[in-house]
C-alpha cells in the first residue's frame, strides 16, 4: 500500500474523530478573523480613533492569539492521544517514525487548512454582525457594512500558520518520545489512572484552602490604606494573583481528592451507583486535571472579572454622566445660562431653569470620621475637613433642622479607608461662629456638577437659615472656583423629552466660554469609551468562555470514552440507562461546577477590591455578569450529559 | 419447577453482508436449583449462549422466559431491573470498574437493596474470607493478578444473593486449590441456598461438580450428561469420553 493512499484513508476514517477538531478550528480562526477584520475596518478607525481604542484592540488580539493557540494545541494534544494505538500499529509494520510525521503532517495539513478556510468564511459573515453589536454599543447611528480585508485574511493566515508549525512541532515530540509498547498503553497512562490518597495530599489540599483565603483577604485590603505607594500595590497585586493562582492549583491537585476521600471513607466501600460515577471518577481526574482545571478557573475569573468592571462602569454611565452634569443642562456661567434658555425660548423649547448656591467652609470632623489608614500617608486631618455646603430649600425632598447636617454624595471609595459614626455631630466654622450640627444621615447621590466637587467629594446639606448665616461669615480663601462663578450655577431641565435632540443641537451651535454641560453630550462621550471596552472585554470574554466550556467537554468526552468499559460492567449488572445519568448529571455538576463557582469566587473578590473606580454601582451589574456567564458555561455542562448520554445508550 | 426455558433461540451477528449464525434454534430448560454446566468448542458459543439467557444481550429469534415470565418481551428497564434483583454474573473477563476498590466493587449490587451497612460488612466478611480474598479489600483492580480479580467478580455476584448465578469460566485463570474452593463455593450456595447455577467451562474437573453437563456445538445442543448418583470421579471421566467425541480429540486431562 503506498504511503498517499494510507494518508487519503486514515484521513477518511478518522473524519469523524476529527469533528471536534474541526470545529475548534474553524470556530477559533472565525472568532479571529472576525476581530482582525474589525481591527482593519475603517469604520471602526472613527470609533477608535476617538478613543484611542486602537491600542486596545490591537492588546485584545494579541490575547486572542494566546487563547487561540492554547486552545488548538490541547485539542490537538487529546486527538493524537487517542490515535496512539494506530500511530504504534503503524511502528509495527515497520514504518519508520518519520513516515508517520509525515503521513500526521499531511493528514493534518488538510484538515486544518481546510476547516480554516470554513473559519474565514464564517468569521467573514459573522464579523458584520459583530460590527453592528459594537455600533450598538458604543451609540453610532452607522450602517455596518463590511468589505472583504484582504490584509485582515493575510494576517489571520500567518497567525494561524505558526500554529499549525507550532502543532506539529508538539506531534513530532509525541512521536519521537514514545516507544511502541507506551504508545498502545498512551490513554491509561496520561490520566495516571488510580493512585492511592496520601497524607501529603491532604497536607496539599489544606494548603490550597490557604492560599485561596489569604490571597482573598489580602484582596479585601488592597485600597484600604494598607498600600500607599504604587510599588507596595503592585506588589500586593502580583501577591494575590499568585497566592490565589497556586492556591486554585493546590485545590484541585489535593483539596478535591482529599474531601471526597473523607467522604468515601465514611461510606466504608458501600458506594451507590451515584458515588460510583461521580465521586470516585471525579477524586482521580481532577488530580490529573489539576493544571488544565487551574487555567480554566483563572481564565474564567479574569473574564468575568474584566467583564464585571467593564458592565459596571457601562452601567454607572448614566448615572455618572448625570452626576457630572446634574441636569439636562447646567452652566455655572449666568450669562450662558441666559445664551442658551434664550435660544430654546426662541425655538419654542419649554424648560424649568434653577439655580443653586453653593458655599465652601471648614468642619471638625473627628468626632464623625475614623480614619482606619494613616492620617499622615491619606493627606487628611479630620479636625479641618473642606466641603462644599447648600442649603435645603434647593434640595428637594429633604429638611434639615438648623442644628442638622445631611451629607449627600458620599463616594464609595471612602469606605475602606474610613468608618463613619451615624450617631455623631461635626463643627462648621464660619469667620465669625461655630456650629455644632448632629449628622442625620448619608447617602451616595450627588446633587451638584462634578465639576464643584474636588473630584469626588461629599456635599453638606445644612438648614437655610444655618446656610444665610454661612454666607454672610464667609472664608474668602476656600471659595476658589466658586468664587468667581458667583457661587452659584444653574440647571435647566427641558419640560418635554422629546426636545432633547433639538436642544442638544441648539447646544452644539452656540459659543460658550465657561462650563455649560450638556447630559446628552457627556453620556454619548461616556458611552463610546466605555461601550468600546465593554465590546472588547465582551468578545474575550466570551472567547475565554467558548474556549474553556469546550475544553471541558472534550474532556468529558475523552473520559466517557475511556469511562466507557464501566458503563458496560453496570449496565450488564442490571443498572439502567437513567441510573447511569443520573451519575453522570452528578459528575458534570462537580465537573463544570467547581471550576465554574471557583472562578465566581475569584472575580467577586477581585472586583469587590477595587471595583468603586470604575463606577457607582456593584452588586447589580456584577451579578447580571455572573448569570450570563453560568447560564452560557452550563451549556457546555448540558452538551456533555447529552454526549455521555449516547456512550451510555451504545455500552450495551 | 424449571426456572428458567429457552425455546428455539436463534442468534445472528453481523449485518446482511456477512451474517454468522451462532445459535440455531436452541431449546433448553433449567429447574430451580440446579446447577448446570455448559461446555463446548471455544467459539462455539457459550459465551453468546449465557449473555442471551441472562438478558444482557437480545436474541434473534425464540423466547425465553424466567420464573415463568417472558423476559424476550419485556423493556429495557425492566430487564434491567430483573437482572439487578435476581441475577449474579462471574464475567469471563471480570468485568471490574478500576476506579474502585475490592470492597467497593463487590459492595455494588448491595447498594441498591436496603441492606444495612453492618449487614453489608458482615457480609463481605464472609465472602471475602471463604474466598480468600479479605487482605484486598482495599486495593485496586489494577494491583492484584487475575485470579484475585475473577474470585473479585464471583464475590460480587454472590453478595446480594441472587437466585440464579450466571458465571462464564469461573476459574479460568484460578490455580487447582483457589478453583476448588470457588467451586465448592457455588456447590454451597446451590445446596443451602437452593441458587441455580449456570456455569460456562471448558475444564471437566469443574464441570464434574455440576449436576448436569449441557455440550453444545453447531449453534446446537449436541448432548448432555447428567451426574445423578454417580460420584464426581465418575461423572468426570463421562464428561471427558464426551468431550473426546465432541471434540475429535483426546483431552490430556
Ligand atoms: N459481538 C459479536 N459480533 C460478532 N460476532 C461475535 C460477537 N460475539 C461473538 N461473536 C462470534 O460468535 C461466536 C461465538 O462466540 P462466543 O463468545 O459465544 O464463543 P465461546 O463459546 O464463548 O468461546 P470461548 O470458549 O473462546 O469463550 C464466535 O465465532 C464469535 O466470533
Ligand atoms: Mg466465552
Amino acid at each position: 500500500m503506498n504511503i498517499n493512499l494510507l494518508i487519503w484513508r486514515n484521513l477518511k476514517k478518522n473524519i469523524k474523530n476529527y469533528y471536534l477538531y474541526v470545529f475548534a478550528l474553524a470556530f477559533s480562526s472565525s472568532l479571529y478573523f472576525a476581530f482582525v477584520t474589525l481591527q482593519f475596518d475603517p469604520a471602526l478607525d472613527e470609533a477608535s480613533g476617538t478613543v484611542k481604542g486602537a491600542a486596545a484592540i490591537r492588546a485584545a488580539s494579541v490575547l486572542l492569539i494566546v487563547i487561540v493557540a492554547v486552545f488548538l494545541l490541547f485539542a490537538n494534544n487529546l486527538f493524537i492521544k487517542r490515535r496512539g494505538q494506530e500511530i504504534g500499529l503503524f511502528q509495527l509494520i515497520g514504518m519508520t517514525k518519520g513516515q508517520i510525521f509525515r503521513l500526521l503532517t499531511v493528514e493534518n495539513f488538510l484538515l486544518y487548512f481546510g476547516s480554516l478556510m470554513i473559519g474565514i468564511f464564517l468569521g467573514f459573515l459573522s464579523s458584520r454582525f459583530v460590527l453592528m453589536i459594537l455600533f450598538k454599543l458604543i451609540s453610532i447611528d452607522e450602517l455596518a457594512e463590511l468589505q472583504f480585508s484582504s490584509q485582515a485574511l493575510v494576517q489571520t493566515l500567518i497567525v494561524f500558520a505558526v500554529i499549525y508549525l507550532l502543532i506539529m512541532a508538539n506531534n513530532l515530540f509525541f512521536i519521537h518520545r514514545q516507544s511502541i509498547l507506551s504508545l498502545f498503553k498512551v490513554k491509561a497512562t496520561t490520566e495516571g489512572t488510580v493512585k492511592r490518597v496520601t497524607v501529603v495530599e491532604i497536607v496539599i489540599g489544606i494548603l490550597g484552602l490557604c492560599f485561596i483565603a489569604t490571597g482573598y483577604y489580602v484582596s479585601s485590603q488592597l485600597f484600604s490604606g494598607d498600600f500607599t505607594s504604587v510599588n507596595e500595590l503592585f506588589l500586593a497585586m502580583i501577591f494575590i494573583l499568585g497566592s490565589v493562582i497556586i492556591g486554585t492549583y493546590l485545590f484541585f491537585r489535593g483539596s478535591i481528592t482529599f474531601i471526597g476521600n473523607v467522604i468515601r471513607k465514611g461510606k466504608g466501600g458501600y458506594l451507590n451507583i451515584t458515588d460510583v460515577l461521580s465521586l470516585s471518577s471525579i477524586m482521580f481526574r481532577m488530580k490529573s486535571n489539576a493544571l488544565l482545571l487551574t487555567v480554566i478557573t483563572t481564565v474564567s475569573a479574569l473574564a468575568i472579572g474584566l467583564l464585571s468592571l467593564s458592565y459596571i462602569q457601562f452601567y454607572s454611565a448614566e448615572k455618572s454622566a448625570f452626576e457630572r452634569v446634574q441636569a439636562d443642562f447646567s452652566t455655572n456661567s449666568e450669562k450662558e445660562a441666559n445664551m442658551l434658555t434664550e435660544a430654546f425660548t426662541d425655538h419654542n423649547i419649554a424648560y424649568t431653569e434653577e439655580t443653586m448656591e453653593i458655599v465652601v467652609a471648614t468642619f471638625n470632623m473627628a468626632d464623625m470620621i475614623h480614619l482606619s489608614v494613616d492620617p499622615e500617608s491619606a493627606g487628611v486631618d479630620v479636625q479641618k475637613m473642606e466641603s462644599t455646603v447648600v442649603s435645603d430649600k434647593d434640595v428637594d425632598g429633604l429638611d434639615v433642622k438648623p442644628n442638622e447636617v445631611f451629607f449627600t454624595g458620599w463616594p464609595a471609595m471612602y469606605d475602606p479607608i474610613m468608618d463613619v459614626n451615624e450617631n455623631s455631630s461635626i463643627v462648621m466654622h464660619t469667620t465669625a461662629n461655630e456650629y455644632k450640627l448632629d449628622l442625620v444621615g448619608l447617602n451616595d447621590e450627588p446633587i451638584i456638577p462634578f465639576y464643584f466637587t474636588f473630584g469626588g467629594s461629599p456635599t453638606a446639606v445644612v438648614d437655610d437659615t444655618v446656610y444665610k448665616q454661612l454666607q454672610n461669615a464667609l472664608n474668602d480663601d476656600l471659595q476658589t472656583i466658586f468664587k468667581d462663578q458667583g457661587n452659584r450655577f444653574y440647571k435647566i431641565n427641558l419640560e418635554n423629552q422629546d426636545d432633547l435632540v433639538r436642544a442638544n443641537d441648539l447646544y452644539d451651535t452656540l459659543d460658550f466660554e465657561r462650563n455649560t454641560w450638556s447630559l446628552q453630550l457627556e453620556f454619548q462621550g461616556v458611552k463610546e469609551f466605555i461601550g468600546l471596552t465593554l465590546f472588547i472585554t465582551g468578545f474575550l470574554g466570551l472567547t475565554f468562555l467558548i474556549t474553556s466550556g469546550c475544553i471541558i467537554y472534550f474532556k468529558q468526552m475523552d473520559e466517557g470514552e475511556e469511562e466507557k468499559n464501566g458503563y458496560t460492567i453496570l449496565r450488564k449488572l442490571g443498572y439502567t440507562q437513567n441510573d447511569l445519568l443520573k451519575g453522570i448529571c452528578v459528575k458534570q455538576f462537580f465537573t463544570f461546577g467547581i471550576p465554574l463557582i471557583l472562578s465566581l469566587f475569584h472575580s467577586y473578590f477581585a472586583v469587590k477590591s477595587g471595583w468603586f473606580f470604575f463606577g457607582t454601582e456593584m452588586m447589580t451589574p456584577t451579578i447580571i455578569v455572573m448569570v450570563i456567564y453560568t447560564v452560557l458555561f452550563s451549556i457546555f455542562g448540558l452538551l456533555a450529559v447529552l454526549h455521555y448520554k449516547k456512550v451510555i445508550k451504545e455500552a450495551l | 419447577m424449571n426456572i428458567l426455558e429457552a425455546h428455539k433461540i436463534h442468534k445472528t451477528y453481523g449485518s446482511r453482508g456477512n451474517k454468522q449464525e451462532v445459535l440455531k434454534g436452541l431449546d433448553l430448560q433449567i429447574k430451580q436449583g440446579e446447577f448446570v454446566s455448559i461446555m463446548g468448542a471455544s467459539g462455539s458459543g457459550k459465551t453468546t449462549l449465557l449473555n442471551i439467557l441472562s438478558t444482557i444481550d437480545h436474541l434473534s429469534s425464540g423466547s425465553i422466559s424466567i420464573e415463568g415470565k417472558e423476559m424476550t418481551k419485556m423493556k429495557e428497564r425492566q430487564l434491567a431491573e430483573f437482572r439487578k434483583h435476581y441475577l449474579g454474573f462471574i464475567f469471563q473477563d471480570y468485568n471490574l470498574l478500576d476506579t474502585l476498590t475490592v470492597k467497593e466493587n463487590i459492595l455494588l449490587p448491595l447498594s441498591i437493596k436496603k441492606v444495612s451497612k453492618n449487614e453489608a460488612n458482615k457480609r463481605f466478611s464472609d465472602i471475602a474470607s471463604e474466598l480468600g480474598i479479605e487482605d484486598l479489600a482495599n486495593k485496586y483492580p489494577s494491583e492484584i493478578s487475575g485470579g484475585q480479580k475473577q474470585r473479585t467478580s464471583a464475590a460480587r455476584a454472590f453478595i446480594h444473593e441472587p437466585s440464579i448465578i450466571f458465571a462464564d469460566e469461573p476459574t479460568g485463570a484460578l490455580d487447582s486449590k483457589s478453583a476448588s474452593d470457588l467451586l465448592n463455593k457455588l456447590t454451597r450456595l446451590n445446596e443451602t441456598r437452593k441458587s441455580t447455577i449456570v456455569m460456562v467451562t471448558h475444564d471437566p474437573v469443574a464441570a464434574s461438580y455440576c449436576s448436569r453437563v449441557i455440550f453444545i456445538k453447531d449453534g446446537q445442543i449436541y448432548t448432555q450428561l447428567n451426574k445423578g448418583d454417580e460420584k464426581r470421579q465418575d461423572f468426570f471421566k463421562d464428561i471427558m469420553k464426551t468431550q473426546a467425541i465432541l471434540g475429535g480429540v483426546q483431552n490430556e486431562h
